[in-house]
């Protein structure tokens, strides 16, 4: 996908980047130029260090600020039975003490700078960013590199990141009747693959980690060549991939498992399931095995829930919002995920209406999706609005990283958030028929109700 | 720092008062605009409380030609978006739209403003649908708590009167309730306008001329909100919920106006206690002892004195202790004050932080419209920097000590009764314990 940009220029990166490589920098730290990408009327410029480090910059001068990112190639689908949540505890523990940082000092030091700091882990990926004064940029550079190599794992620590996942699982999922629905609905929908289990993990899992697991993870994911820095804001392009190569370039790269991913076997049975809380109004959710986020599917069909429920003016909010008044509200999203996920739905009955009078009119929604033509008008309504949504992605540099990161990771295109852009752009009319009968089959689906109890039923989902 | 991060935004003054805020940027196509009114819920009945939000939601369930599914329609098909939202000061609608479809927007928006039908059958629609969403909410139990601080805290105030209403007030609401505020308030006069992103001055002073074109000239709302005033004692109210595995815990007293002398040094001492990852609370709470997921303070402004809200969320069997070491830590702030050193840190960070606060024309916008709506002091923002700079290890020990009642503090627990009455009963200090149901209103 990467095209290179005018000669000229590309030259001249490859030309500085033989110059950087003299001198005594080790194998490791050796700058390669390898090319840019598009990204909307900007370029992302690709540069790897020797031991396997990516760096994507994009310079953006917009303000005088610098997101820079850190994505590793792991998530919660590289974890095992036992261990589930152990990609996100670690998230936590990276925060912590370092050889040459004190616990707390991470932190300190960033916000001394006026720098934002946070990370997320999700199935596929986990990152870390920072978002600077763009004066400001290469003290992220120092700190992520020294939390790359020398993070330190002792149990105490261990211990009390332990408690805070637990209080946020609580937070997230035990106490939030969605999070609790949402782990049971993909804890249905997958019997095989690693999506089946929740990126936060099981209550028992987060609360039996061990240093030993946490050092082991460590050694195996948090490599250079697992990684991508991705720099974005008004930066100086060259000084920065210097400060990069001179903080990273020393980290060994790591021998990368190869990955070891059952593939879900095709659903042939639809799944139903029941969710008992206390809950102020029934919550239906069906899911539909869904394609991968780079199938030339992902796009006609992430129309079609544009369709479907995006927006007030969609089929089914009209229908179940507005005209019959049985729902507050509807969802729908196609999953993003590397492998085939999910194409989720979800309604929210307003009080006493119930699951029951809502799927057949579900039914009757997909149903005339599959046989009828949608409208050019509703077809076009759909695009300006996921349009819309990808430009308000690109407002800011931490935004605008988080693009270049994510769709970097998932499919090793920084630019392809534009690509997806045009890809809605083509999608026909014929197209989302073509996904309406691939998808939406009764046979493919999970169909979760959650049905409001004032009981003492246990909370949590058995594992 | 960019030229432009303290510089207020083109301020354009219409025929009929109405005063039009630009903040141009080129860098995405995409216009945001606001309509925002001078006034917000406070200037509804008690008893019909969610008028002003009902009012303005209204607007895109019809007007003179279109039809509630029409103008839905439209709106996506421009590459639009539109949202409402009231507070007890102010009522806005956000608008973000492609550019290319920015005068077919505003066209659109202006229809609007300027024909709304208030159709009956579709008022009540908008009645049972507000309802069911604030039945709905009660899921959240977040939102629980926030709304059992709020009335308890500013009882018999506007400030405790949530804008969404309840579901009586808004039941209670009629077509001649509707078209009675939105003519009182929706004039020329009491209209603030704002244009971020990409637009010209002049391509928005057109389009705000379009947008109230249809309007009457009418007369700016006066704020009649008393200040409020505080309860006595520290009390505990605890929010009922079955089988919950975890608290949502608000400590709340009055905090600050940003009119006082002390403003920024109470903005500047409550970042030590609870504003940032290595704050105080975070790192008692949650570095040492693992207690909750979060934990953080906030001085929040408005026209009148505001709350100041501590808000953490330990697990059940932890509430008491984390309540108790809660108060203690605010004692501790309120009699010690705050370090030289913590001063330092955090006014290094607030002031290097500033970069953020305005690196979006759109977050720029809503700096000036907050000094415009909240009647800010108009430097407040254009100041902040060197105003934050200024401040003194002394001035915002003074501040907390002087603002922040200790002694008269609300404590507010949503949780399950038969876990965490009896615990938090037994806190020593509490001179008033109740305990609501979760739907309370």
């Amino acid at each position: 996908m990467a095209r290179l940009a005018t000669q000229g220029a590309a030259e001249a990166r490859r030309a500085w980047a033989d110059r950087a490589a003299r001198g005594d920098v080790g194998e490791g730290g050796r700058i390669s130029y390898e090319g840019s990408h598009s990204f909307g009327a900007d370029s992302v410029h690709r540069w790897r260090l020797g031991n396997g480090l990516t760096i994507l910059v994009l310079v953006d001068v917009t303000a005088p600020v610098a997101a820079y990112h850190t994505w590793f190639n792991v998530g919660s689908r590289h974890e095992r039975p036992g261990k589930t949540g152990l990609a996100h505890l670690f998230e936590h523990l990276m925060f912590g003490e370092t050889e040459n940082l004190r616990a707390g000092v991470f932190d300190r030091k960033l916000e001394e700078n006026g720098a934002e700091t946070n990370a997320a882990t999700w199935v596929d990926w986990t990152y870390y960013h920072d978002l600077l004064p763009a004066d400001r940029v290469k003290l992220a550079v120092k700190l992520e590199a020294e939390r790359m190599n020398h993070l330190v794992l002792r149990e105490a620590q261990v211990a009390s990141e332990r408690e805070v996942v637990a209080n946020e699982r609580r937070y997230r999922v035990e106490d939030d009747v969605e999070g609790l629905a949402n782990e049971l609905l993909y804890k249905t929908a997958f019997e095989r693959h690693p999506y089946r289990w929740p990126t936060i993990g099981w209550m028992a899992d987060i609360q039996g980690f061990t240093p030993d697991d946490c050092a082991g993870f460590y050694r195996t994911y948090y490599a250079p060549n697992n990684a991508v820095v991705v720099a974005v804001g008004s930066v100086r392009e060259r000084d920065l991939v210097l400060a990069i190569r001179d903080a990273y370039g020393s980290i060994p790269s790591q021998p990368l498992p190869v990955e070891d991913i059952e593939p879900e076997p095709p659903q042939t049975q639809e799944r139903r399931v029941e969710l008992r809380k206390p809950a102020a109004s029934e919550r239906l959710l069906l899911a539909f095995k869904g394609p991968a986020l780079g199938d030339a599917d992902h796009a006609p069909l992430t129309v079609l829930s544009e369709v479907l429920f995006g927006g007030r003016a969609s089929r089914l909010y009209r229908s179940l919002v507005v005209d019959r008044e049985l729902a507050t509200d509807v969802r729908g999203w196609v999953s993003t995920f590397r492998d085939p996920g999910l194409f989720e739905c979800w309604i929210t009955a307003r009080s006493r209406h119930t699951g029951s009078e809502i799927l057949p009119l579900l039914d009757e929604a997909f149903g005339r999706a599959r046989v009828e033509a949608i409208s050019p008008d509703e077809l076009a309504r759909a695009k300006s609005r996921l349009e819309l949504g990808a430009l308000q992605q690109l407002e800011t540099a931490a935004g605008k990283a988080e693009q270049i990161g994510f769709f970097e990771t998932v499919l090793g295109d920084p630019g392809y958030a534009f690509r997806r852009v045009e890809a809605f752009r083509r999608t026909t009319v014929g197209d989302l028929r073509w996904v309406a009968r691939r998808y939406l089959t009764d046979t493919s689906r999970t169909v979760l109700r959650v049905i409001p109890e004032s009981g003492s039923a246990p909370a949590g989902v058995a594992q | 720092m960019s030229p432009r991060a303290s510089a207020p935004a083109t301020r354009l003054g219409l025929d009929g008062a109405t005063v039009v805020l630009v903040e141009p940027s080129h860098d995405v196509p995409l216009v945001s605009i606001v309509v925002s009114l001078r006034n917000g819920a406070a200037a509804e009945p008690p008893e019909k409380a969610g008028l002003a939000r009902i009012a303005m939601r209204m607007l895109r369930r019809g007007c003179e030609g279109l039809g509630s599914e029409q103008v839905d329609f439209m709106i996506d098909a421009l590459g639009a978006e539109m949202s409402v939202d009231t507070s007890t000061s102010t009522v806005a609608i956000h608008c973000q739209v492609i550019a290319r479809s920015v005068a077919a927007f505003v066209d659109l928006l202006g229809r609007m403003l300027e024909s709304p039908t208030f159709a009956d059958a579709e008022l009540e629609r908008l009645k049972r649908e507000s309802i069911a969403e604030i039945v709905e909410a009660r899921d959240n139990d977040r939102v629980v708590a926030q709304k059992a601080m709020q009335r308890t805290l500013f009882e018999g105030h506007p400030y405790g009167r949530s804008a969404g209403g309840t579901t009586q007030t808004v039941a209670a609401i009629t077509r001649d309730d509707v078209v009675a505020f939105y003519h009182r308030h929706v004039v020329r006069a009491n209209l603030v306008l704002g244009f971020a992103g990409d637009v010209t001055p002049e391509a928005a002073r057109a389009l705000a001329l379009r947008l109230v074109s249809g309007l009457s000239a009418g007369e700016p709302t006066a704020d009649a909100t008393a200040e409020p005033t505080m309860g006595t004692g520290r009390r505990l109210v605890l929010v009922d919920k079955p089988e919950r595995t975890q608290t949502q815990m608000l400590i709340g007293t009055l905090g600050t106006s940003p009119h006082d002398d002390d403003h920024v040094p109470l903005v500047v001492a409550n970042a030590i206690f609870g504003g940032t990852f290595t704050s105080r609370l975070m790192k008692e709470i949650r570095s040492k002892r693992g207690w909750s997921y979060g934990a953080s303070s906030r001085a929040s402004i408005d026209r009148h004195r505001q709350a100041w809200v501590l808000w953490t969320f330990p697990a059940a069997q932890d509430a008491a202790p984390c309540l108790k070491l809660s108060i203690e830590l605010i004692d501790r702030w309120v009699s010690s004050g705050v370090s030289a050193a913590e001063v330092k840190f955090i006014v290094r960070y607030l002031v290097r932080s500033h970069a953020f606060d305005v690196d979006t024309a759109a977050k720029r916008l809503h700096q000036s419209l907050d000094v415009e709506l909240l009647g800010l002091p108009e430097d407040y923002f254009s100041s902040w920097v060197s105003r934050v700079r200024a401040v003194t290890p002394a001035a915002a020990s003074a501040a907390v000590r002087n603002r922040i009642h200790a002694m008269d503090l609300l404590a507010v627990v949503v949780g399950t009764a038969s876990q965490v009455l009896e615990p938090l009963r037994a806190l020593s200090g509490l001179a008033e314990v109740t305990v609501q149901p979760f739907d309370a209103e």
